[in-house]
């Protein structure tokens, strides 16, 4: 276990000390961007170090979302709905994972929009789980008796699980399995030879990844209190690509900071498209035009992203010199 | 029975859509190993531009070829910034486009807004053998069928077109006879947006189309074009067609809302036993 850096306290002292200076739109807002952190951390991992695109992210946002909504709405616990969040969409990335994993870049990538599409219109057709509708009437999270319904406790919430997110994600790849897997980024063969289970590694990271954005939607779940189909478009899990590509691939600050910065500046273009005198179409040609515009450049210009290209130039202070 | 051959020929029109998408998709990836996301895009440009431009009065014919031409132009801008830049990979590409497909959202909602739209096609429909059919489902046919010809001849018979093989076959090789391949690469854009936009231009009249209705049309295309294996029209043009009708008789003998799974459960199924067939490590470029 290295000892944390400056940096890490200070980013996780200043995020919990947020909550209390913000207003409740703001609360909302802070909420959302941590659930995009989740999701976007673990799709960098995916990304990045079993260099696989998947376009079907949200479905295991989704997923965890209804595991979670359900549960709460059929009148279960509720914490037992937030832990069954992760666990399905692991379940499922696993089943799933064992015959899409076999394939590569482009197939891969239309192969999870396909599984995305596909749950997109079951779940349309689901009159169980609330249909093209959507789910409705999904009670507020609570842990032993004490229900979370205000903001506030759901930022604390989302505080937590980007904390557990980042904690999974870097023992993960500080460990045995993590150098495996960063032998695999780069050859497969040399990794193979090497000893790494490739088939098997790339399988538990894609389940990792599916767990983290799970939970998310578990989150999500109870703070909003309603899904349906259409708050899962395959939009949002372009969505989740972009920000994984401008925070910087296989990085988990990267997934943290892409995933803030792409959420503040459409919510800032949101805001300047809803002002008075703009039409109505304005907030959504801009946020469309900035994914675009900000992925494209990225990909061309700064392809290790956000995050690894300012630690090149700026790099971190440590408290205590470690060797490498 | 002329129920069955209603919905074989209104499954073909549609497949026929599809086929034209995927040969888009072929003859990107053929040259450039890039698969291009925004190949529905064209489609959904065309559509929309063909709409405005029979509003404002242009004749039927002129409108549909000034809007293939348009989704050409629109094709070269996307391969410019997607194989334009020297040493993007065709990963990165891949990403570049799937950008260039959420940046025409913005265009498209900017000039047409985010309603659906259409336009008449051929007005009448025609009884063949016994069953009815709209006459124009048998235009996108026709159109199809001459344009897959043209494509056979462009790429056996021509200069270009055996240009545009040899780039595909062997970049290296093609350079060192003079073959410019990054001009090929961005000729084959522009083919490939012309032939996602006629694609568009076509089914339209049939089906409405949206402005984020690319992403079934991209999918449908890939699903046409992955049973060549990305790289044959032939097989593409069977896929095609084959996705089209049996996505009619799903739709007719049993639901339409099992219709799209149809295309989405095919590709998935062609993919994996493709895959099945490769070694499970990935063989490295040389």
């Amino acid at each position: 276990m290295t000892r944390p850096r400056p940096g890490t306290l200070l980013t996780a002292a200043a995020t919990l000390a947020l909550p209390l200076l913000l207003r409740d739109d703001h609360l909302t807002l802070y909420v959302l961007l941590g659930l995009s952190a989740m999701v976007t951390i673990g799709l960098s991992m995916l990304m990045g170090y079993a260099g696989q695109v998947s376009l079907g992210q949200a479905s295991f946002y989704a997923l965890g979302g209804y595991a979670a909504g359900l549960i709460g709405v059929h009148g279960g616990p509720t914490l037992l709905g937030l832990l069954a969040a992760p666990a399905v969409a692991a379940a499922v990335a696993l089943v799933v994972g064992v015959p899409i994993l076999r394939l590569r870049g482009h197939q891969l990538a239309f192969a999870t929009l396909a599984l995305q599409l596909i749950l997109l219109s079951l779940l349309s057709d689901a009159t169980w789980a609330g249909g093209a509708i959507g789910l409705q009437g999904i009670p507020h999270l609570s842990i032993a008796g004490v229900e979370l319904d205000r903001d506030i406790d759901y930022a604390y919430l989302t505080w937590a699980g980007v904390a557990v997110t980042m904690v999974v994600a870097h023992n993960l790849m500080s460990s045995r399995t993590g150098r495996g897997l960063r032998a695999l980024a780069t050859s497969e063969t040399a990794a193979a030879a090497g000893g790494v289970p490739v088939g098997r590694y790339r399988l538990l990271v894609f389940a990792v990844s599916a767990a983290f954005a799970g939970l998310a939607g578990g989150v999500y779940a109870y703070f909003v209190g309603y899904l349906a189909p259409g708050s899962f478009p395959v939009l949002l899990s372009v969505q989740f690509v972009v920000m994984a590509v401008v925070g910087g691939l296989g990085t988990i600050w990267g997934g943290l900071f892409g995933a803030a910065a792409v959420t503040l500046l459409v919510q800032f273009l949101t805001d300047f498209g809803t002002r008075p005198g703009m039409p109505s179409y304005a907030p959504g040609v801009l946020s469309y035009a900035v994914y675009a515009v900000l992925l494209v450049l990225v990909v061309l210009f700064l392809p290790q992203g956000l995050v690894p290209a300012v630690r090149k130039r700026w790099p971190w202070p440590r408290l205590v010199p470690t060797r490498r | 029975m002329s129920e069955f051959l209603q919905y074989l020929i209104t499954g073909l029109g549609v497949g026929c859509a599809f086929a034209l998408i995927g040969s888009g998709l072929v003859v990107i990836y053929r040259v450039t190993r890039v698969v291009n996301f925004a190949q529905g895009a064209f489609a959904v440009i065309a559509a929309m531009t063909v709409s405005s431009l029979l509003g404002s009065g242009v004749p039927h014919g002129l409108a549909e070829a000034l809007a293939v031409a348009l989704a050409g132009l629109v094709g070269l801008l996307v391969g410019l910034t997607a194989i334009g830049k020297p040493g993007t990979s065709p990963q990165s590409a891949l990403i570049v486009t799937l950008g260039a497909a959420v940046f025409a959202y913005a265009v498209e909602i900017l000039i047409w807004g985010d309603q659906p739209r259409s336009f008449p096609g051929l007005p009448a429909s025609v009884t063949v053998l016994g069953a009815r059919v709209q006459s124009h489902y048998l235009l996108i046919i026709a159109a199809s069928a001459l344009v897959f010809l043209a494509m056979a001849l462009l790429f056996a018979r021509t200069d270009l077109g055996k240009a545009l093989t040899a780039a595909a076959a062997n970049p290296y090789a093609a350079r060192i006879v003079g073959i410019d391949v990054r001009r090929m690469g961005l000729l084959s854009f522009v083919i490939g947006g012309a032939l996602g936009g006629l694609a568009g231009v076509l089914v339209t009249p049939v089906q409405q189309v949206t402005f984020d209705g690319d992403v079934v049309l991209v999918v449908s295309g890939f699903a046409a074009a992955i049973l060549g294996d990305l790289t044959r029209p032939a097989a593409t043009l069977l896929g095609g067609l084959l996705l089209g009708v049996a996505q009619a008789m799903v739709a007719g003998y049993l639901s339409t809302s099992y219709q799209s799974e149809v295309a989405l459960v095919l590709m998935l199924v062609v993919l994996i036993a493709q895959a099945a067939r490769r070694p499970m490590i990935q063989e490295e470029p040389a």
